[in-house]
């Protein structure tokens, strides 16, 4: 298949994938919103919005800001149909996007390319899947897996999935990027260290410790003549 | 009936597990969709079931984990919202603190399960549904128009990754930069500056998982199992919780 064709067939899957995402969002958005009302109907009362609306000034607005900061970031990772589905479905720090990243690496696709679009929203779509999967049968199996999956013994392995995940991820990236790497590590580390206020505030931190990562891999890539590289 | 037992109602899951089967379609929709576009547009089906296999093996431990979030929430929450939360547009690391927070906000001092009422619970359902909406509502509006600007989906002609691509390989080492950078942190100063005695775990674990996934890169590259790297990541997990709870009972 010639690039010509193989781009007139993406963007016509493409056009499509707005247009279907659009509307699964704005269905569940709706749902979502709707649903307090609803089981508020069923348990004979409504929330209060005036708390909800100062509820909302006093903690709604920092969410806001990481939203945007997360949209703005993780978008061009996902692509249009792993966009759409994750921010649906959440949980994307601590599992969605190291999931199509790692499934871009298996299979060594560029971001940005159309085989990047579908490998990211088959690896969101899968991963989506697993997910519900396992609550739903979870949720099913909920009192006789709770004194496991409670015991003491196991707790630090469910307190410690992130550090698992980013440290198994760590030596991925990190080996074959060290230079990009050591600087955002230490500044990072020197600021958590002596700012340790700032540690219950990690996922605000990953934008200047991306913007520095970015700025590094810039410097690297003009260093060796761009592209052409 | 106790506030419990009407958050556990039937109801509460027909509705629940209502809108999870929904996304659920979503997502498999999605699923069908994007293999057949990739099928037709020559992408290698053994690639894409590879991407497959390797995405749900690396979800199942994660996923776990979030369901320990809705085990959490349930003694105050009940189990049917808590489990749409954590399925749908919800995460595991906000979910408590905003659920906490929404509680104060509700009046009602804190999330339990002794001061929860009808009216508070609604209220908080509506407000962790608008705190976390709002990637959803930022890729409804401007997903086609944001992709667009930065050129995403132009096919490109073969030869070494552009820009683009370094750039999010670098934005992925600032994510893991700053995190591995907080358990330093924390175990420096987490409990007073340069002190050494903050939470040391996260960052045994963090190394732990380094060295079973370096152990998994070394079978995979130079054992030339390739088939080890569609695990490699969640069995370096499983190998450093597992290690977790040696070191935790040692902490």
């Amino acid at each position: 298949m010639s690039n010509e064709e193989k781009q007139a067939l993406f963007e016509s899957y493409n056009k499509r994938t707005h247009l279907l995402g659009r509307v699964a969002s704005v269905i569940t958005l709706v749902l979502l919103v709707g649903v307090p009302f609803v089981i508020g109907g069923y348990l004979g009362t409504a929330p209060d919005l005036a708390a909800v609306g100062s509820g909302f000034l006093a903690i709604g607005l920092i969410w806001l800001v990481s939203s945007v900061a997360e949209w703005l970031v993780y978008t061009p990772m996902l692509g249009a149909g792993g966009g759409y589905l994750a921010f649906i479905t959440g949980n994307l720090i601590n599992m969605k996007i190291p999931c199509a990243i790692n499934a871009r690496d298996i299979v060594g696709v560029k971001a940005g390319t159309p085989e990047n679009e579908i490998i990211s929203t088959l690896s969101i779509a899968t991963s989506s899947l697993v997910t519900i999967l396992v609550l739903a049968l979870g949720v099913l199996l909920l009192i006789p897996l709770q004194p496991v999956l409670q015991a003491p013994a196991l707790a630090p392995a469910f307190d410690n999935v992130v550090p698992a995940l980013f440290g198994a991820m760590a030596y991925k990236y990190f080996r074959r990027n060290l230079d990009i790497a050591v600087l955002p590590l230490a500044v990072m580390s020197l600021l958590f260290i002596f700012v340790p206020k700032l540690i219950s505030s990690t996922s605000f931190m990953i934008l200047p410790s991306g913007a520095l990562a970015i700025l590094l891999a810039w410097l690297k890539y003009k260093k060796a003549g761009g592209a052409a590289k | 009936m106790s506030i419990l037992s009407q958050l556990n109602s039937s109801f509460l899951y027909i509705v629940c597990g209502g809108i999870i089967l929904f996304i659920a379609l979503v997502s498999l929709f999605f699923l069908i969709r994007a293999y057949r576009a990739g099928k037709a547009m020559g992408i290698d089906t053994t690639k894409m079931k590879r991407v497959i296999t390797a995405s749900a093996t690396f979800t199942l431990l994660p996923s776990i984990g979030i369901l320990l979030g809705v085990i959490a929430l349930s003694g105050s929450l009940g189990i049917p919202w808590p489990w749409l939360r954590l399925s749908v547009i919800g995460a595991l690391h906000y979910e408590t603190q905003v659920a906490t927070a929404a509680a104060e906000q509700a009046g009602l001092g804190g999330l339990s399960a002794s001061t929860m009422t009808a009216g508070g619970f609604v209220t908080i359902c509506l407000l962790m549904s608008l705190c976390i909406m709002w990637g959803m509502v930022l890729s409804t509006l401007f997903n086609k128009r944001y992709l667009r600007r930065i050129g995403s989906g132009r096919v490109q002609a073969s030869g070494g990754p552009g820009f683009g691509d370094r750039t999010m390989t670098a934005m992925f080492i600032g994510l893991i930069s700053a995190y591995l950078g907080s358990y330093i942190g924390g175990l420096v100063s987490g409990e007073g500056l340069l002190r050494f005695r903050g939470d040391w775990l996260p960052l045994a674990v963090a190394l732990a998982a380094s060295l079973a996934m370096a152990f998994f890169v070394w079978l995979s590259e130079k054992k030339k199992l390739a088939w080890v790297e569609s695990f490699s990541i969640a069995g370096s997990m499983l190998l450093a919780m597992a290690s977790a709870v040696l070191l935790g009972g040692i902490r």
